[in-house]
């Protein structure tokens, strides 16, 4: 059972107001700091994204850090790995060349292309220099969650039960 | 208890560097053999027009560390050519007469650039783009190179010419086919690519083949089969790549590849196959196919490896896809582009005053070929519904939509579950239900 902590998303929460794309754009900014932020070149990039999945259902989403990583398997430079303990999946920007194999075989189509500064891909990261990523910080009906597989599946099953006795 | 095998690996590319690392993950004690034909530690050659472009320096080339197969626990032998496979008697001969026994084989040759067969093609100055040795001999040619002609408007081609127009150099393709990337692209996309190129100073000639490189010792010039000439001091063929099957033909099934089952096992016991040097079953053109790109190669390598080590575990299959990014122009395409029969359906969307290009092939109710220019990122999701033949019919509507994107996906998720395979797509769309 892989017991490393992601960020869950519960689609019955989400009111799609881009709280959370913003949030993660401002703390991968330089200044971290919304206003400052918006005046930075290269402007800063969100790496989650607001999606509707039909009319008034919406969620946020960002890269899953798959078990089998397509990613990995794509990447000609060896640039993108799994860390064994954290189950991250990272990219070395350092060894990124911008073939975009990764973004060619993504299954969620959540890696971009950052084109303003020399050509790298970007995605999620979990924000290394938070202990929760910003995102679920900052989303303000709870919808993002950051725990592990087992503990947002058993979630959204009690809640199931709980309507259902209703 | 394991037996303690010994397992040998032809070729230290992806396919072998991933085939040694899923052996390890499993066995972690049996004596692993890596030869390889070519000198240097394990490289990436798909990086290697990036290095002839300039853009990153030659350390960009090594994609595992220094000390990588003492790491490992492998015994390389770098620079040593395999000359004879007795499958018997397990055994493998290499270039300096050495016999090495082995218990399991990996045959991950790869592949070679082909040449062409025209007068003055052994002249100084004509090169294909492969390994590391084809790079720095171009690279040290190009101070007194004035025009390089680029034979051959494919993958390596254009990515040839890209590089060295990068340099500064002037480049010239000359492209039999009516339309560059013609294995990749349908013609209206390649159309949008060359008008591209060509704004952005590449010189292409399309119908056109080269009969003859002129010139005393080196490159002087090309004729042209329609008889005019082109200066040049450097010839880059891009005419595709072949299998290297010498050392094992007429010893395991071949075709235009090494045949492989779905564990990408030869048949002959014992002896594996992966990456350009095999032909295994495609997926999205039902039917054996060689898909010579790295995802593949290492895909296959690692279940190859697997197999090796015991781990029983089944190939999905391969399939053909391609990224390119010229002058910040992205285009990427997968599985059948230019499909021929009624059975298949076009869904097209163009923009060409934003130089956007959506095109999504249907075989019934799913999807098995793409072509993407500039809105690429839904590139891998519309990937992974084909190859896992998802019926699509609830989304086709929106598939090709500018606003396409994997929110979309999620109602097929809960649909069509069990196709579903991955553990994050059912993360995504676990709370789906309750709405």
């Amino acid at each position: 059972m892989n017991q490393s902590k992601k960020i869950f998303c519960d689609i019955t929460k989400c009111i799609a107001c881009r709280t959370c794309e913003l949030a993660c754009a401002v703390e991968h900014s330089t200044t971290k700091d919304l206003f400052l932020a918006m005046l930075e070149r290269p402007r800063p990039r969100k790496r989650t994204f607001v999606h509707f999945v039909e009319r008034n259902v919406s969620h946020s989403i960002a890269c899953q850090h798959c078990e089998d990583a397509p990613c990995i398997e794509a990447c000609m430079s060896s640039c993108i790995s799994k860390d064994e303990k954290t189950g991250k999946v990272d990219i070395d920007r350092s060894r990124c060349v911008a073939c975009w194999m990764c973004v060619m075989s993504c299954p969620f189509g959540i890696i971009s292309r950052e084109i303003d500064d020399k050509n790298k891909a970007v995605k999620c990261d979990l924000c290394p220099d938070r202990e929760c990523p910003a995102c679920v910080d900052a989303c303000p009906t709870k919808t993002l969650s950051y725990e592990t597989r087992d503990e947002f599946l058993k979630r959204i099953k009690e809640k199931e039960t709980v309507y259902a006795k209703k | 208890m394991r037996k303690n095998n010994v397992y040998v690996i032809i070729g230290n590319s992806a396919s072998g560097l991933a085939a040694i690392e899923s052996i390890r993950r499993i066995d972690k004690s049996s004596k692993i053999i890596n030869i390889s034909k070519e000198p240097h530690q394990p490289y990436s050659r798909c990086l290697l027009s990036y290095y002839l472009a300039g853009q990153y320096d030659r350390d960009i080339l090594w994609i595992r560390p220094d000390d990588y197969y003492s790491k490992f626990g492998v015994e390389p032998l770098l620079n040593k050519a395999v000359t004879g496979i007795d499958i018997k008697a397990g055994i493998v001969e290499i270039s300096n007469k050495k016999k090495i026994a082995f218990d399991k084989l990996l045959i991950a040759t790869g592949a070679s650039a082909k040449s062409i067969d025209i007068p003055g093609a052994d002249k100084k100055g004509v090169f294909v783009l492969r390994t590391l040795e084809d790079a720095d001999g171009i690279l040290k040619m190009l101070p007194n190179v004035k025009r390089v002609c680029i034979l051959g408007g494919g993958l390596i081609g254009m990515r040839a010419a890209y590089a060295l127009k990068k340099r500064g150099t002037a480049v010239h393709v000359i492209v039999k086919s009516d339309h560059i990337f013609s294995q990749m692209l349908d013609s209206e996309a390649a159309d949008i690519m060359r008008r591209h190129l060509e704004a952005n100073g590449i010189d292409i000639s399309t119908g056109l083949e080269a009969k003859e490189i002129t010139g005393k010792g080196s490159v002087k010039g090309i004729v042209l089969d329609d008889g005019n000439q082109l200066d040049c001091e450097l010839v880059i063929i891009g005419k595709g790549v072949s299998a290297n099957l010498d050392i094992v033909k007429s010893k395991v099934k071949t075709n235009a590849g090494i045949l492989v089952d779905e564990h990408l096992e030869t048949d002959k016991k014992g002896i594996y196959a992966a990456g350009d040097v095999a032909q295994a079953y495609d997926i999205l053109e039902e039917r054996t196919n060689m898909n010579q790109i790295w995802p593949i190669a290492i895909r296959q390598g690692k279940i190859a490896g697997l197999n090796m080590a015991g781990e029983d575990t089944k190939y999905d299959g391969s399939y053909g896809m391609n990224s390119l990014d010229f002058f910040d122009l992205a285009v990427m395409s997968f599985g059948l582009v230019k499909p021929k029969g009624d059975e298949f359906e076009e869904l097209i969307a163009i923009d060409t005053n934003r130089v956007l290009y959506r095109k999504i092939v249907l075989k019934g109710n799913r999807i098995v070929g793409g072509v993407l220019i500039n809105d690429v990122e839904r590139h891998g999701i519309l990937l992974n519904l084909a190859l896992q033949k998802i019926d699509i019919s609830d989304i086709k509507d929106i598939l090709i939509d500018e606003y396409f994107d994997f929110g979309k996906v999620i109602p097929l998720i809960k649909r069509q579950s069990r196709k579903f395979i991955r553990p994050e797509y059912r993360d995504t769309a676990e709370a789906y239900q309750n709405v």
